[in-house]
C-alpha cells in the first residue's frame, strides 16, 4: 500500500484545510503542499483553484501567489522538517563549492558554516530579504561554476550508483563461482574417492598407504589450481575497475573567476585558461619572413643557365628557387650582427653566470 | 632582423667569434701553455738523453757540454705573433694543396680547410703540432664535411711531394684536430651570399630589382636609374652588368684569400665579409646596393637627405654597419700573401728555424683510434716505459724533422730561392 | 622589425666560449677556476683544446646503458650539478672496415645537429670526446620510444586528431631542416622519437646534408626505400637492384603511372623504365586518396594528394604542407598532454634507434608497408 509519493499517511479522518472534505470520506484523497508557504491541501481543491493559472493560496491569511506545477506531495510528516530539507536543498544547490576549489582546508570549513549560517537565517526566517538578495547576486554570478559543480556531483552519483551496481554484480558472480567451485570439488572428491577405492580393491594391502596419499595429493593439487585460476579472474577485474575509475576520473575545468560578491572567501585562485588560440601549424615561427630582401622567383645568372635547362636537372626535382632562397638569405644572414658588440655582452653574462652557479654550489 | 636570429643560431657565431681583444687574450693563453710544456718536455728529453749516455758508461765530454749549454739559456720558444705567422703560412699552402688536385678542389671545401686550421690553432699550439701534418688532414676533413668525398688513398696520392705521403700520416690527427674544432664542422662562408648579392645587383640592372620589406616605396624603375647613375668604378665596363660582373670576379678573388687568411671569419659575420670586399672591389657599387637595403644617403652631405631618409627605421644599424664594414675592408686590404712579399718571407725564414727548436718532442700525433667496445686501456706504463717511449718519439721528430717533406719549413727556403 | 621566433639553445646547457674559461694551471698568475669545475682531471699539462674538451666532459655524469647497436652504444646520463636532468649520451664506436677516419655518419650528424635547434629536431647540448678516442654526443633524452612502436602497437587506439599532432610536429621538423637548407633524407617512423611531454623530434642525421647548390650530383641511395620518392628510384644507378623496379611499379599500381604528360622529363631520368602503354595506370585523383584515406576526410585527402604528386615539380613543399587548411579545420590536432603513449620501454627503444646507422632498419622490414600508410586502417 506503499504511496509512491513519500510517507504513507495512517490518520484516515484527516480533513483538507479548504475544501473540508474528509479522507474517511474520500479514502483516495490526496494532500499536496507548495513550498512558497507550505499550507496543506487535497490534489481535488489544486486542480480547481490553480488549473486556470497561478491564484493566491486559499488559506485565510496567506497571500502567497502559487503555480500549480510546484505543488507536491509531502515527503516528511513535520511540515516544518520538509520545509528547512527543501531550503537546505535550494542553498546547496547554489552554494555548490568544492574542498577542492579552496586554498585550504580551514577555508572550506568557513564556507560550510557560512552556509548553515544561511540555511539557518532563512528557516528561521531572519534577514531573509537580505539572505535572498545575497544568494542572488552569487547565482547571477557563477553560474558556470555552479553548473559545473552540478554536473561534477550528478557524474559522480551516477558513477557511484553505477559501482554499486557493478560491485553488486561482482559479489553475485563471486558467490556463483563460489557455489561451482564447492560443487565442482565435491564432485572430484566424490570421483576421487570411488577411484580410490577401486584402486584399494584391487591393489595389494602395502600399496594402500600409497595410494591413499596420492588420492589425497591430486586433490590438493586441483583445488590450488582451481583457487590460482580464481585469483587470476580476481587481479583481472580488479584492473578493469582501476582503468575504469581512471577514465571516468574527472578532469575538473573550473573555468570561471569566482563571483565578485564576495560571499565565499578562500577560493583558490583559478588561472583561468586563455582561450584556445587557432592551431598555428608554425607554432610560433614565421616561415620565409625577411627583413633584408624580398626572395624574387627567378634572377638573372648566367652560371645558372645550364641547369635552368637541364630537363633531367628539373625532372629529377632540383629546383632553383631553393638556390635563390639560399644565396639571399647568406647574403644577408648575421649583416646586422655586430660580433664585437654581442660577444662583449655574451662573454660578461657568461662568466656572471658561471660565478653565480659556483656561488649556488658552494652555499 | 630575422636573417640576424638565423645567423645567430649557428655555432660559427656561437663559439667561434671573437672580439680582437679575446682572440689575443685566447692565442696568449694557448701560447703560454704550450711554452710551458715545450720547456719541460725539453728538459725532460734531455735528462732522459744524459741518463742512457751516462748508463752506457761511455760519457760524451761533447753531450754533456751541449746540455750545459741548454740550461744556460732558456729555450727560445716561439711568440703568439710568430705562431700566428707560421700557421698563416700553412693556410695559404692549404689553397695551393686544394689546387694540385684534379680536379681542383672546390674553393669551399678549400676555405672550410682553412678555417679549421686557424680555429685548430686558436687553441692549439704549432710547437704542439705541426701545422704541416695538421694541414692534410683538416683538408681532407673539409671534403668529407663539404660532401665533396673522395676515397682516403686517393687524397694521399694527390698530395705532392718526394716522398708519398701515407693514409695514415693524412688521418692520424683527424680525431685531435676535431677536438680543437670542439665538434663543429659547419663553417659560414661569404661564397654564396656574395652570389645571392650579385644576382641581385643584376636583376636590379635589369630593371627587375625588389625593395627590401622596410623600404617598399622604391620601384624597379628608380632601382634601376639609381644604379644606372652612380659613379664611375675602378676599372671601365662596357654596361653595368659587364661591371657587376668584373665586381663579382674581383670580390671572389678576395674572399677566396685576404678573407681566409686573415681573422676576418672570426671577427666579422659572411655577410659582413663579402659586403666589405665588395667595397673594395667597386665602392660605389657597395653603397648603391648597401642603399637600397639600409636606405639613406651614405656619405654623401651634400645631398639634401629625403624626408623618408629621416625616418629610416634602419638608420642606426646602417651607421654602425658602415663602420664595421670600414674596419673590415681595411682588414682585408691589409693582406699581403706571404710568398709576393719577401719581408714577411725572410721573417718567415727565421720563425721556421725558431719553430724547429721548439717544437715539443713528446706529442707524437694520436694514436691509432681503437674501438669503443675494447676499451680496457692497458695497464699504465712503467716509468722506464714512458722513458723508452718518450725518447722513441724524440729519435722520431728529429728524423721527421731532418727528412726531406713538401709540407716542411724547407718549402720556406724553397720559396725564397725562386 | 620582427621580432624572432628563433629560440636560442637550452640555458641549462650554455657553451662556454673559451673566452670565458680560465686557465687552470701553467700560468700562476690566473685566479683559482671555481671548487666544482676543477675537477681532479685538470692538469697541468694540458692544452687549452684539451682543457675545454675536459670542462664539457665534466658537465655530464654517464649513468646506465640504454642500448647498443653497431654504430654506437647509447648511456642514459645527466648534468652534474643538476641530477634530476636528463640526457642521451651517445658513444659512437670506431667503424673498422672504415680506414677515412671518422665515418661519414657521425660526421653528418654531428655537423648538422650542431646548426639546427627546434623543437621538433633532437637538440644536441654538446659533444665531447673521451678516452681512447671516442666520440659522444650529449643528447636529449627522449624516453617515450618512437613513432614506429606506436604504430605497431595495436592496444593503441588513435584518431585523427593524434595523427594531426604527429604529423604537425613531423611536418615541422622537416620544414625546420629545409629552412636551414638541409635535408634529412632518412624521415620514417622510429627516427621520429618522443619526449616525455609527447613532442616528436627528427633524430638521426646520419644520412643528411646540405642542399641547394647546383651543379653537384647528390646520390639518390638514400632514404630507407620505402620511403624514396619515385625521382630517386629513377635516380643514376647502373645496376638497378630488383626491388626498385619493384617498388616503381607498385607506386605506379598506387597512384598512376609517370609519364612525360604528367611528369615532363621523366623519361629523362638515367634509370627510367618506360611502361608498356597497355599497362599504363592513369594518375590518381582526389577521390582515390579519399576513398585509400577516409579518416583524413576530403581536405586531408587533398593534402595527400599533394604530397604524394609524381612530378616532383609538382610536389607540395613542407612550408606549403604545414600552410594547407587541413590543419585549422576540426578536428583540431590533440593537445601533447593527451596524445596516446606507450607506457615501458620507450628508453630502451630511444637507445635502440640511436645505436642504428643511418638507414639501417633495426628488426627487418616492416611485414606490411602498406599498412603504415593507411590512416583509414587507423581508428
Amino acid at each position: 500500500m506503499a504511496s509512491r509519493n513519500g510517507v504513507d499517511r495512517r490518520d484516515d479522518d484527516e480533513v483538507c484545510p479548504v475544501c473540508k472534505s474528509s479522507r474517511y470520506l474520500n479514502p483516495n484523497m490526496r494532500f499536496l503542499i507548495n513550498p512558497e508557504c507550505y499550507h496543506k491541501m487535497c490534489e481535488s481543491c489544486v486542480d480547481r483553484i490553480f488549473s486556470s493559472g497561478p491564484s493566491s493560496c486559499p488559506v485565510a491569511g496567506c497571500r502567497k501567489t502559487l503555480r500549480k506545477n510546484r505543488f507536491r506531495a509531502q515527503t516528511f510528516e513535520d511540515i516544518g522538517v520538509e520545509r528547512e530539507v527543501d531550503i537546505r536543498r535550494r542553498v546547496m544547490h547554489i552554494l555548490n563549492r568544492r574542498e577542492d576549489e579552496f586554498d585550504s582546508k580551514r577555508n572550506y570549513d568557513d564556507f560550510l558554516e557560512q552556509r548553515e549560517e544561511i540555511i539557518a537565517n532563512l528557516v528561521s526566517r531572519i534577514d531573509v530579504a537580505k539572505t535572498e538578495a545575497q544568494l542572488q547576486a552569487y547565482a547571477s554570478e557563477n553560474m558556470d561554476s555552479i553548473r559545473a559543480n552540478q554536473a561534477l556531483e550528478e557524474e559522480e552519483a551516477s558513477t557511484f550508483q553505477a559501482r554499486v551496481t557493478k560491485e553488486q554484480e561482482e559479489a553475485r558472480q563471486r558467490r556463483q563461482a563460489e557455489r561451482d567451485r564447492l560443487d565442482a570439488e565435491r564432485r572430484e572428491m566424490q570421483a576421487g574417492r570411488e577411484d580410490f577405492l577401486s584402486r584399494l580393491a584391487s591393489g595389494s594391502s602395502a600399496d594402500a598407504g600409497k595410494i591413499a596419499r596420492e588420492g589425497h595429493k591430486v586433490l590438493l593439487k586441483k583445488s590450488s589450481a582451481r583457487r590460482s585460476e580464481e585469483d587470476r579472474i580476481r587481479q583481472k577485474q580488479a584492473a578493469l575497475r582501476g582503468s575504469e575509475t581512471k577514465r571516468t576520473g574527472t578532469t575538473l575545468s573550473s573555468v570561471e573567476k569566482s563571483g565578485d560578491s564576495g560571499l565565499i572567501k578562500g577560493l583558490r585562485k583559478i588561472k583561468t585558461p586563455e582561450p584556445e588560440k587557432p592551431y598555428d601549424p608554425f607554432m610560433g615561427y614565421v616561415p620565409e619572413k625577411r627583413d633584408y630582401y624580398t626572395l624574387k622567383q627567378s634572377y638573372p645568372s648566367g652560371y645558372l643557365d645550364r641547369i635552368r635547362n637541364d630537363p633531367q636537372a628539373q625532372a629529377g626535382g632540383y629546383d632553383l628557387r631553393e638556390y635563390y632562397s639560399r644565396t639571399l638569405l647568406e647574403a644577408f644572414a648575421g649583416l646586422g650582427v655586430f660580433v664585437e658588440e654581442e660577444v662583449t655582452r655574451r662573454d660578461v653574462s657568461q662568466a656572471a653566470a658561471t660565478e653565480g652557479a659556483a656561488v649556488a654550489v658552494e652555499e | 632582423m630575422i636573417e640576424d636570429d638565423i645567423y645567430r643560431t649557428s655555432s660559427q657565431f656561437r663559439l667561434w667569434s671573437y672580439t680582437e681583444a679575446s682572440l689575443r687574450s685566447l692565442r696568449e693563453k694557448t701560447n703560454a701553455i704550450a711554452s710551458e710544456r715545450v720547456r719541460a718536455a725539453l728538459r725532460r728529453a734531455k735528462e732522459a738523453h744524459q741518463s742512457t749516455t751516462s748508463a752506457n758508461g761511455t760519457p760524451q765530454t761533447g753531450s754533456d757540454g751541449e746540455g750545459k749549454k741548454m740550461d744556460d739559456k732558456e729555450i727560445d720558444c716561439l711568440t703568439p705573433e710568430e705562431e700566428l705567422a707560421f700557421v698563416r703560412f700553412y693556410c695559404e699552402k692549404t689553397l695551393e694543396l686544394g689546387e694540385t688536385y684534379k680536379p681542383a678542389l672546390p674553393t669551399m671545401v678549400r676555405a672550410t680547410a682553412i678555417q679549421y686550421l686557424k680555429r685548430f690553432y686558436l687553441t692549439n699550439s704549432p710547437m704542439t703540432y705541426h701545422p704541416k701534418s695538421i694541414m692534410a688532414c683538416a683538408l681532407f676533413l673539409a671534403t668529407k664535411t663539404d660532401n665533396y668525398y673522395m676515397s682516403l688513398r686517393q687524397f694521399a696520392e694527390g698530395i705532392p711531394g718526394k716522398k708519398p705521403t701515407t693514409q695514415e700520416e693524412v688521418i692520424g690527427p683527424e680525431f685531435l684536430l676535431m677536438q680543437g674544432l670542439r665538434f663543429t664542422f659547419d663553417v659560414r662562408h661569404p661564397f654564396r651570399g656574395l652570389e645571392g648579392g650579385i644576382m641581385e645587383l643584376q636583376a636590379i640592372a635589369e630593371g627587375q630589382g625588389q625593395p627590401g620589406p622596410h623600404l617598399t616605396h622604391q620601384t624597379p624603375q628608380q632601382l634601376q636609374q639609381k644604379l644606372l647613375a652612380i659613379s664611375p668604378g675602378p676599372v671601365r665596363a662596357s654596361s653595368i652588368s659587364d661591371r657587376i660582373g668584373r665586381a663579382h670576379g674581383t670580390t671572389r678573388e678576395i674572399l677566396k684569400t685576404a678573407a681566409q687568411m686573415t681573422d676576418a671569419y672570426f671577427l666579422y659575420t659572411p655577410s659582413q665579409i663579402w659586403l666589405s670586399a665588395l667595397l673594395l672591389a667597386d665602392r660605389p657599387l657597395a653603397e648603391f646596393y648597401l642603399d637600397t637595403k639600409l636606405g639613406g644617403p651614405l656619405t654623401s652631405t651634400d645631398i639634401k637627405p629625403d624626408p623618408s631618409d629621416l625616418q629610416n627605421p634602419l638608420y642606426d644599424l646602417r651607421t654602425k654597419l658602415l663602420r664595421v664594414l670600414t674596419d673590415c675592408s681595411a682588414l682585408l686590404q691589409a693582406y699581403q700573401p706571404l710568398s709576393s712579399d719577401p719581408g714577411q718571407m725572410a721573417d718567415l725564414q727565421r720563425i721556421a728555424k725558431k719553430h724547429h727548436h721548439c717544437l715539443n718532442p713528446e706529442k707524437k700525433l694520436a694514436p691509432k683510434r681503437t674501438p669503443a667496445g675494447t676499451e680496457a686501456s692497458p695497464a699504465p706504463a712503467s716509468e722506464s716505459e714512458t722513458e723508452r717511449l718518450a725518447k722513441k718519439r724524440k729519435l722520431e721528430a728529429e728524423k721527421a724533422r731532418s727528412s726531406q717533406d713538401i709540407f716542411g719549413p724547407e718549402l720556406v727556403t724553397e720559396r725564397t730561392k725562386q | 622589425m620582427a621580432a624572432s621566433p628563433f629560440a636560442s639553445r637550452s640555458p641549462s646547457m650554455t657553451v662556454a666560449s673559451p673566452n670565458t674559461l680560465r686557465l687552470r694551471a701553467g700560468v700562476t698568475d690566473w685566479p683559482p677556476r671555481p671548487a666544482f669545475t676543477s675537477k681532479p682531471l685538470a692538469k697541468a699539462d694540458q692544452e687549452l683544446t684539451e682543457q675545454l674538451n675536459e670542462d664539457v666532459r665534466q658537465k655530464y655524469v654517464k649513468d646506465k646503458k640504454l642500448g647498443e647497436g653497431t654504430y654506437a652504444v647509447v648511456f642514459l646520463g645527466y648534468l652534474r650539478n643538476d641530477p634530476a636532468s636528463k640526457v642521451a649520451i651517445k658513444k659512437i664506436k670506431v667503424n673498422a672496415e672504415y680506414k677515412d677516419g671518422l665515418t661519414m655518419d657521425a660526421i653528418r650528424e654531428v655537423k648538422y645537429l650542431q646548426e639546427l635547434s627546434h623543437p621538433n629536431v633532437i637538440a644536441l647540448h654538446d659533444v665531447f670526446s673521451s678516452k681512447d678516442q671516442n666520440l659522444n654526443l650529449v643528447l636529449e633524452f627522449l624516453p617515450r620510444g618512437d613513432l614506429e612502436m606506436l604504430i605497431k602497437d595495436s592496444d593503441i587506439q588513435y584518431g585523427l586528431a593524434d595523427i594531426k599532432a604527429w604529423m604537425g610536429m613531423l611536418a615541422r621538423g622537416v620544414w625546420f631542416c629545409h629552412e636551414n637548407f638541409v635535408l634529412h633524407r632518412d624521415i620514417k617512423p622510429n627516427n621520429l622519437l618522443i619526449a616525455s611531454d609527447g613532442e616528436v623530434k627528427l633524430a638521426d642525421f646520419g644520412l643528411a646534408r646540405s642542399f641547394a647548390d647546383p651543379y653537384l650530383n647528390m646520390t639518390h641511395q638514400v632514404i630507407t626505400r620505402w620511403y624514396r620518392p619515385p625521382e630517386l628510384l629513377y635516380g643514376r644507378d647502373n645496376t638497378p637492384v630488383p626491388w626498385t623496379y619493384d617498388q616503381i611499379s607498385k607506386i605506379c599500381d598506387a597512384f598512376g603511372t609517370p609519364t612525360e604528360a604528367n611528369w615532363p622529363g621523366v623519361s629523362k631520368l638515367p634509370n627510367y623504365i618506360p611502361t608498356d602503354p597497355a599497362s599504363i595506370v592513369p594518375l590518381q585523383g582526389r577521390e582515390f586518396f579519399y576513398r585509400q584515406f577516409p579518416t583524413a576526410g576530403p581536405v586531408g585527402a587533398d593534402l595527400l594528394m599533394a604530397m604524394c604528386s609524381l612530378d616532383p615539380r609538382n610536389r607540395i613543399t613542407a612550408v606549403e604542407a604545414l600552410r594547407h587548411h587541413w590543419w585549422t579545420i576540426d578536428p583540431r590536432p590533440t593537445r601533447n598532454e593527451d596524445l596516446p603513449q606507450k607506457q615501458k620501454s620507450g628508453a630502451k627503444k630511444m637507445g635502440d634507434d640511436l645505436s642504428r646507422r643511418g638507414g639501417q632498419i633495426d628488426d627487418g622490414p616492416f611485414k606490411n608497408a602498406a599498412r603504415q600508410l593507411d590512416f583509414g586502417a587507423m581508428k
